[in-house]
């Protein structure tokens, strides 16, 4: 018999920690590794270096506390045709639901300036082909096609928080998460196509891993409504997604990117919010006071062998 | 003797379990997406795939050729075909070859259509065509190149914005992408550089 530890708490507050942490050197990696009218990286600089560090730091924090966290697997009898609830079954749960709701909206927010600035952009290239001075560059598409997607993450965040009240159907919430992850595939094309030409990886790195960190994040979280959940690995995904949603929130990006990038972190937070309790306190889907449990509380619960292997939901 | 009958439950093997159209599903997207995220790593940090845009590199590049760009760890050399970019000139990415790195003396006689470096002639046999005086005048035809920078010209000289143009001059090595390696695009240009 084991003593339950707050595993929820270590989660938010090691991720938000690092993530503050990182922000903060990436702020002032801002204000001193770089130089020159085009900002231009100086070699070696200590501000870079750290940041470096640091990231590698929260990759092997994050690591540590997934490999510790502790996974109860109820009877496979209780669990089949419920993977989704087993993970994510939240009734009473009124912060994973605003938090849903939030990382939804600010999807929502994005779609119009997404949308309305690729279009722009769209018909500038236009223009720029009929008089034949077009030199490269962003045509739009891949803006617009990114405001339809969060469109659809926008739905899609809705419904996770949604299914998160409603337990039993089988195979439930898997779609509704694949639906981010896909907005995350355009996202991530469109930033990689803009800044593609730019000799300075510290001018989009930092929101590239943000947005990989995100959308693999997503299909993890889709998983665990199926056999191959992985829910150590998905913890560690949204770990890095708040970490490194904050370093690129850091750099000032423009307002589609920062509400789609508060868009993944606010489901992120969530994710760790909710999971580590569901892991350690399988609901019993129907019985509200399971979930109710306090986890800041110590309770006994036994941890059987076979939860060391990744997929216990099976 | 036990007549006991035994109502034996076979729980469902692996394979029976896993073949639902949902989780076969979900595996594809999800290694498409695994995919995604490691090519655009690759493509970030090792090679890129640029396309050409511009004459300014005939023939050893034609327009709308996609090249092979390394860029994990290079550092320019003279003769290197390299893309850069020079944001006092344009956004978008140049193509250019490297003809001097930083302390050489790069010296450009337009009258025998001749390149010294360090008082060398160049033997340039990927040239189009004899150099001539560009549209802007003789520009920047004399020139030391500072540290930790490249001068870099075109090909096809006499349609090519490079360091001759006083706007882009020297290119600082770190605005240089990486080296083009090889034309995989179209088919019939694929060459190594």
């Amino acid at each position: 018999m084991n003593k339950q530890r707050p595993y929820k708490v270590y989660w938010l507050v090691w991720t938000l920690v690092l993530a503050a942490v990182a922000a903060a050197v990436r702020l002032w990696q801002e204000a001193t590794a770089f130089e020159g009218e085009y900002g231009l990286p100086i070699p070696g600089a200590t501000a870079s270096v750290v940041l470096v560090c640091v990231l590698v730091m929260a990759v092997a924090v994050l690591a540590m506390l997934a490999a510790r966290q502790p996974v109860v697997t109820p009877p496979r009898a209780k669990v089949r045709g419920r993977r989704w609830d087993m993970s994510f079954f939240a009734t009473g749960d009124s912060v994973f639901l605003a938090l849903m709701c939030i990382s939804a909206f600010c999807a929502l927010a994005s779609v119009p300036i997404l949308f309305t600035k690729g279009r722009a952009l769209w018909k500038a290239y236009q223009v720029a082909l009929a008089m034949k001075t077009w030199r490269g560059g962003d045509n739009g598409v891949l803006g617009m096609v990114t405001a339809v997607l969060a469109l659809l993450a926008f739905f899609g965040l809705l419904q996770i928080g949604r299914e998160g009240f409603r337990p039993g159907r089988r195979g439930k919430g898997g779609f509704w998460a694949a639906l981010p992850a896909c907005a995350g595939c355009g996202w991530l094309l469109g930033t990689y196509r803009n800044c593609a030409a730019d000799p300075v990886l510290w001018d989009y790195v930092p929101l590239l891993l943000a947005v990989i960190a995100g959308m693999l994040m997503y299909i993890d979280w889709a998983g665990m409504s199926c056999a191959a959940a992985r829910p150590r690995r998905m913890l560690w995904l949204a770990g890095m997604t708040v970490v490194c949603s904050w370093v690129a929130l850091a750099s000032r990006p423009d307002t589609g990117t920062t509400l789609l990038l508060v868009s993944q972190w606010v489901a992120a937070v969530a994710a760790l919010h909710r999971l580590p309790i569901n892991l350690q306190n399988p609901p019993t889907v129907g019985s509200e006071e399971k979930l109710s449990a306090p986890t800041g509380m110590p309770q006994e619960i036994e941890i059987p062998m076979e939860n060391k292997e990744e997929d216990t939901h099976v | 003797m036990d007549d006991e009958v035994r109502e034996v439950v076979t729980p469902p093997s692996r394979t029976q379990k896993d073949t639902s159209l949902g989780y076969e599903l979900y595996l594809n997207v999800r290694t498409l997406v695994f995919v995604l995220a490691a090519l655009i790593l690759v493509f970030t940090f090792v090679v890129r795939i640029i396309v050409v845009s511009g004459e300014s590199m005939e023939n050893t590049l034609q327009n709308g050729d996609s090249m092979l760009v390394w860029c994990l760890g290079y550092e320019p050399k003279q003769g290197d075909v390299v893309v850069v970019t020079q944001r006092s000139y344009q956004n978008d990415s140049l193509v250019k070859r490297v003809i001097a790195t930083e302390g050489q003396r790069v010296d450009i006689d337009y009258e025998t259509s001749t390149v010294y470096v360090d008082g060398v002639a160049l033997e340039e046999p990927y040239i189009k065509e004899a150099m001539q005086i560009p549209i802007y005048g003789e520009g920047v035809n004399h020139v030391t190149v500072p540290e930790g920078c490249i001068f870099v010209m075109g090909d096809n000289r006499n349609d090519s914005a490079d360091s001759r143009y006083p706007d882009i001059g020297v290119i600082d090595t770190r605005c240089v992408i990486g080296r083009a390696v090889m034309v995989l695009f179209p088919f019939q240009d694929f060459t190594l550089l």
